[in-house]
Order: structure tokens, then C-alpha cells, then sequence
């Protein structure tokens, strides 16, 4: 059976985590719409070919998150109204800060100097023309 | 109360150069364990004890209700063996076998199993000497799964196959668990495998239970912390730090028993924590193993 | 005990063992047709032929459903099937006997043909006959005890060796008592209490071994 979604076995992260990232990129994107039903634990865990408990646990963090919404005995919906895409950016953006702070760090550049990194790079994509995105 | 399809207390057997001691294993139905361990850990000599093939010297047994060995006969209807070190009649065709353990189990189901025939490149007319290791492995599991078995109990099932018989089989086994009241016990040197599949994880070392749990519980306990330690500075003492790596300034501690309060108490100390990394299965394993070797007297 | 698991059980062992039937069960006729030729020299050359076949297909049988279980490891498969030991047993013993009385039911019965026919075998030669064709079933029983219990190959041909070896001594020695002796010399039958006491004493002997082979089976504790 082929699934909608695919695990890395390269992918060093947790695979609740890529589940989790996978399945919010799909309701980011619009794949699965708001209210759609989607794969029960159990099926997902069959056709991904992995345990039933990562597959609950990426579920159970998907519905803290507000994502997806669980019907006892009904099983998965995405939830309404999630606000996923700018989240989505959020974190990944919240990522990346840290990342740039730790290499920062490392290299032994002040915040200034991290900061001033900063505006070069967003100034280098004024300067090859790529628009940037309306609020 | 848990359903439980195998509960092992305080089981124990005793050879001149090896103790199975003091086995505590509890196996949920409807989930999938894996049992990890180093060669002549004691995995065989259990998984035996559970069939009823060995009789263990202390402590009670009990599977799908049964108590072991006393009531095998009846506990084995409803189960499924397969074993790295069992073979096939060579003499006899796949055919004779389906035929042959058709008759002893009323659950045999004929369209799946000629579907896994199918599935798995198998042809039923060929004598079993005749096959390759990966297609005998493959024949025994298909007789193990075509008789609908409450209980699938698994020593070393892909152990020697090629990359696609394994998916093959690992699909098949997962498909077993659709129907939530069927159970897997599996043994595996392949902890990617392990780590993907189980719901469970059990770890034996030298004839004892290390671990038991919950998989992602288990792998959430693990990590190895990368430091940056500031000049002239000590290492900070943590509890449940069972190897020290890197050198210098650079320390990589790898800890069993994880808390989010380790960093803070690391940075109280001045270090900076540059990583904070899980672990893979095959590195907890290793790991283990190594640091056990290293600090238990025999 | 699940009798009908305990059948089928034999009926895999008889299916694994067809060639082995069938040629033990043609060799006894062909050794019989040896003894048909007539004359003293001709029985006893034939009794010695069918009791070698006899031995033969007996220690094959052994090594082959008992000792090959362990050592082409299809031992774990076997237990993996929904029967206890004590059913295993019982089908390993009672299926290599029933199929071992093919060629012995030739024996006895082509024997008793030789003794009924005018100008056939002596009748003095009855009892004597009688005692060893016995002691040629607890030679057999002895071998299947040995294979089934021990699982070795080692200790099974040594079995199959003693054995051998005490079918000649015993030979001799039931030859030699008086009240045998006496009754092989005529021509007509002379049954003695000696003769039913020997018969008695084998049939103990070997219900006791049979017995003991289940009571040592239900001792391991490490069956697979």
C-alpha cells in the first residue's frame, strides 16, 4: 500500500518528528483540507511500516498543537483553522535564529556582527530582485 | 486490566555456563515487541522457554492464557514460530509443508497463504533443498502467517535476507497487526528494523532484563550531550552519564537517564551545550552492551 | 493426548520414509523367496539375510525420523505444531514400529507359511524361530528407545552395534538350553515351558523399555 507520506530512514531526526512534519506540511499546503478525515494511527503505521506508538505519538502532539483533532472512537480530523503556514514558517524561522546564534558563537562574532550578517543577506536578496513577500 | 498475550515472573533456568535470571517480561496484546540483545544474551533460551520447548527451573510462564509448558498444545493453535536455526523437510515441496501444517491448524487460510506465495516469489512444486536461505526463510514465515496465529513469536525473521525480502516481510508483519487483537514477539540484530517496527523494546544482556518499555520512552531516555566547556573548567558530575567521549575541551557525554534539568545544570557550570543528540538504536545497543562489559564483574 | 495429532504426526513420518517402506518391504519378500529355494542351507541363509534387513531398515528408520529431527534441525518446527512432548513421543515410537511390522509382518507371516507347507521348515525349529523373531522386535524396540531419546547418532549406531552383537549371543545362548535344544533336533514340535518363559521374558522386557522411554522423554526438561 502506498502512502501519502514518506519516512527517511536517512533523516536523522525521530520519526514521530518527521511524521509530525509531514503531516503539517500536508494541511499547509492544502492536501488535506480542514475537517478532512485523515488515516486512522493504526493504517498510518501499516503503510508507513512503523510502530503504532511513534504514530500515536506524533498524533497526540499533532492534537496539542492544534492540528489535528481526535473523535473518540471516530478517529482523525485536521482541525479548523489551524493558522499552519505562518506557524509553520515561525518555526522554522525560530530554528534557523538558534542555529545562526550557536554558528555566531562559534565563529566569536559579537550580536552586532551577527546582526550586520544579517542585513547583508537580506540585503543580497533586494539586490538579485526577489520580491519580497507581502504581509 | 492490560490484556496481556505473554507474562514471564521471576522466570529463571539455569546452564553449567550460562543463567537466564530473574525474567520479568510483560507483552501487551496487540503490539509489536522487539527484543534486542548480543549474541548468547539469553533471547533464544527465552523465546524457547515461551514456546515451551524449554522448560525454565523457576518462575511462571503464562502465553495467550496458557501456562507454560504444561499447556503448550493448546497455546501453540494460536501461535505462529519461526526460528533462525529451524528448518523444512528438504526432501518434501512447500507445497507438502502448506498441506501438511493445513491439516494441524483449523485457522489455516488458503487465499492469503496463496497470496504470500505470490507476494514472496515462492513456488510451492520446488523441494525445499532446493531453495536459498532468504526463500526458506520465507517459506517457514509464510506457514507461520497463513495459520492466522493470535501470536507471532520471532527469532531473527529477516536475519540473512536480501533488502527486498525484508521490506516484503516487515510489510507482512505489520499487516498482522491490523487486526488489533494480534501480537508480535520479535528478535532482531537489526535495530534499524527494531527501532522502526516495536512498540516495544526489550533488552537482554548476559541472561538479565536491562530494559524493558515503551519504544519511544526508551529512545527518549538517551542522549549524548555535546559540551563546550570554558578554560580550566571540571566536568560537571550528572547522574546517569554512562560514558564520557571527545577530549579536551570538547567532552561528548552520553546519558541513559535524559532530564531537560541536565542542560540547565550544565550551563549553571559555565559550559555551553552546543548539541544535544539523539541516539539510534544501534548506538544505545552498543553503547550499552560496551559499558556493561566494562563495569559488571562476570 | 490428541489422537488425531498423534496420527497425523505418523503420516508425515510414513510420507518422509515411502522409499524406505517400500524397499524394506520388497527386500523381505525377496529374502523370503531365498529361503523358498528349499533345504536347510537355504533357510539359514535366508533367516540371516532377513534378519540383516530387518536390522537395517529398523536402525535406518531410527536414525533417519529420530536422530535427522535434531540434526537437520527440523526438531523446532516439529515442536512449533500444536502438540505436547508426551504426543511427539507417542508418534515417534508408535510410527516407526508400525512401519518397521511391514517387513517383520513378512517375516513371521512368510515363516509360518514355510512351517505350514508339507516338506516345509522342520517343525523342531518353531520355538527357537519363535524366541528370535521376538528378540528381533526388542533389538528394534531398543534401537527407537536409544534414537529417541539420546537424539545422537553416536549412541544410536552403538545401540545398533550391541545390538547386533547380542541377537548372535542370545541366539546362541537360547539355542543351547536344554529343553530348545532338544525340541530343534526333531522334526516334529516341542513346545517347553522354557520356550514360554523366554517369550514372556522378551515381552516384559520390552513393554518395560517402551514404558521407560516415556517416562525419560517427559524428563527433559530441554526438549528442543
Amino acid at each position: 500500500m502506498h502512502s501519502d507520506l514518506l519516512i527517511s530512514q536517512t533523516d536523522g531526526r525521530p520519526m514521530y518528528l518527521q511524521i509530525m512534519e509531514q503531516i503539517k506540511l500536508k494541511v499547509a499546503v492544502g492536501d488535506w483540507a480542514t475537517g478532512q478525515e485523515i488515516p486512522s494511527i493504526r493504517q498510518l503505521a501499516i503503510a508507513l511500516r512503523v510502530s503504532v506508538i511513534t504514530v500515536k505519538r506524533a498524533y497526540l502532539e499533532l492534537e496539542r498543537e492544534g492540528v489535528i483533532l481526535t473523535q473518540q472512537g471516530k478517529g482523525s480530523v485536521v482541525a479548523p483553522d489551524s493558522g499552519l503556514s505562518p506557524r509553520l514558517h515561525e518555526e522554522e524561522l525560530a530554528g534557523h535564529l538558534e542555529q545562526a546564534a550557536r554558528l555566531g558563537d562559534l565563529l566569536g562574532l559579537t550580536t552586532e556582527e551577527l546582526a550586520s550578517r544579517l542585513q547583508e543577506a537580506s540585503g543580497r536578496r533586494i539586490e538579485d530582485g526577489l520580491p519580497k513577500e507581502m504581509e | 486490566m492490560m490484556d496481556l498475550t505473554v507474562e514471564f515472573k521471576g522466570v529463571g533456568k539455569h546452564y553449567p555456563h550460562f543463567n537466564l535470571d530473574n525474567i520479568d517480561l510483560v507483552l501487551p496484546t496487540g503490539s509489536i515487541m522487539g527484543f534486542i540483545g548480543a549474541n548468547g544474551a539469553g533471547k533464544s533460551t527465552t523465546i524457547r522457554i515461551l514456546m515451551g520447548l524449554v522448560h525454565q527451573d523457576l518462575g511462571a510462564v503464562n502465553v495467550l492464557g496458557h501456562s507454560m509448558p504444561s499447556q503448550q498444545a493448546a497455546a501453540k493453535l494460536d501461535i505462529g514460530f519461526v526460528s533462525e536455526d529451524m528448518r523444512l523437510y528438504g526432501a518434501a515441496t512447500l507445497e507438502w509443508h502448506m498441506k501438511f501444517v493445513s491439516s494441524m491448524f483449523p485457522k489455516w487460510d488458503q487465499a492469503y497463504a496463496d497470496k504470500l506465495v505470490q507476494r514472496f516469489d515462492l513456488k510451492p512444486q520446488q523441494k525445499i533443498k532446493g531453495l536459498s536461505h532468504g526463500q526458506r526463510v520465507k517459506a517457514a514465515l509464510l506457514l507461520a502467517l497463513a495459520r492466522k496465529p493470535r501470536l507471532l513469536v520471532l527469532d531473527e525473521p529477516t536475519t540473512g535476507l536480501d533488502p527486498v525480502a525484508r521490506r516484503e516481510v516487515l510489510g507482512e508483519l505489520m499487516a498482522v497487526l491490523a487486526d488489533e487483537d494480534r501480537t508480535i514477539l520479535f528478535s532482531s540484530h537489526n535495530t534499524q528494523d527494531v527501532e522502526q517496527i516495536s512498540d516495544q523494546i526489550t533488552f537482554i544482556d548476559r541472561g538479565r532484563i536491562v530494559d524493558s518499555d515503551d519504544k519511544e520512552a526508551f529512545l527518549d531516555q538517551w542522549r549524548r550531550l555535546r559540551l563546550v566547556l570554558p578554560q580550566h573548567a571540571e566536568l560537571p558530575h550528572l547522574p546517569g552519564v554512562i560514558d564520557v567521549g571527545g577530549s579536551g575541551r570538547l567532552p561528548v557525554l552520553t546519558t541513559n537517564r535524559f532530564d531537560p534539568g541536565m542542560l540547565t545544570v550544565c550551563q549553571d557550570l559555565g559550559a555551553t551545550v552546543q548539541a544535544v543528540d539523539s541516539m539510534t538504536l544501534e548506538e544505545i545497543f552498543v553503547t550499552s552492551v560496551q559499558h556493561r562489559r566494562e563495569t559488571l564483574t562476570v | 493426548m490428541n489422537y488425531s495429532m498423534v496420527k497425523r504426526l505418523i503420516l508425515k513420518d510414513w510420507y518422509l520414509q515411502r522409499m524406505a517402506i517400500v524397499a524394506s518391504v520388497l527386500g523381505g519378500i525377496g529374502a523370503l523367496g531365498v529361503v523358498c529355494i528349499g533345504g536347510q542351507a537355504a533357510f539359514m541363509i535366508g533367516l540371516v539375510l532377513l534378519i540383516t534387513a530387518l536390522i537395517a531398515v529398523g536402525a535406518h528408520l531410527a536414525i533417519a525420523t529420530m536422530v535427522n529431527e535434531r540434526k537437520e534441525q527440523t526438531l523446532s518446527f516439529v515442536m512449533s505444531l500444536p502438540i505436547s512432548h508426551a504426543e511427539y513421543t507417542l508418534a515417534k515410537l508408535l510410527g516407526t514400529l508400525v512401519i518397521f511390522m511391514f517387513p517383520y509382518l513378512v517375516l513371521v507371516l512368510g515363516s509360518a507359511a514355510l512351517f505350514a507347507i508339507p516338506h516345509g521348515i522342520p517343525h523342531g525349529l518353531l520355538p527357537f524361530t519363535t524366541i528370535m523373531a521376538v528378540e528381533i522386535l526388542f533389538n528394534t524396540c531398543l534401537m527407537i528407545a536409544v534414537a529417541l531419546v539420546t537424539e545422537s547418532q553416536g549412541w544410536t549406531v552403538a545401540a545398533i552395534i550391541v545390538g547386533n552383537i547380542s541377537i548372535n549371543i542370545v541366539g546362541y545362548f537360547v539355542a543351547h538350553l536344554p529343553d530348545i535344544e532338544r525340541g530343534m533336533q526333531s522334526s516334529s514340535l516341542m513346545w517347553s515351558p522354557t520356550a514360554s518363559i523366554a517369550l514372556l521374558v522378551e515381552f516384559a522386557l520390552i513393554a518395560l523399555m517402551l514404558c521407560l522411554t516415556f517416562f525419560l522423554q517427559s524428563r527433559k526438561r530441554d526438549f528442543v
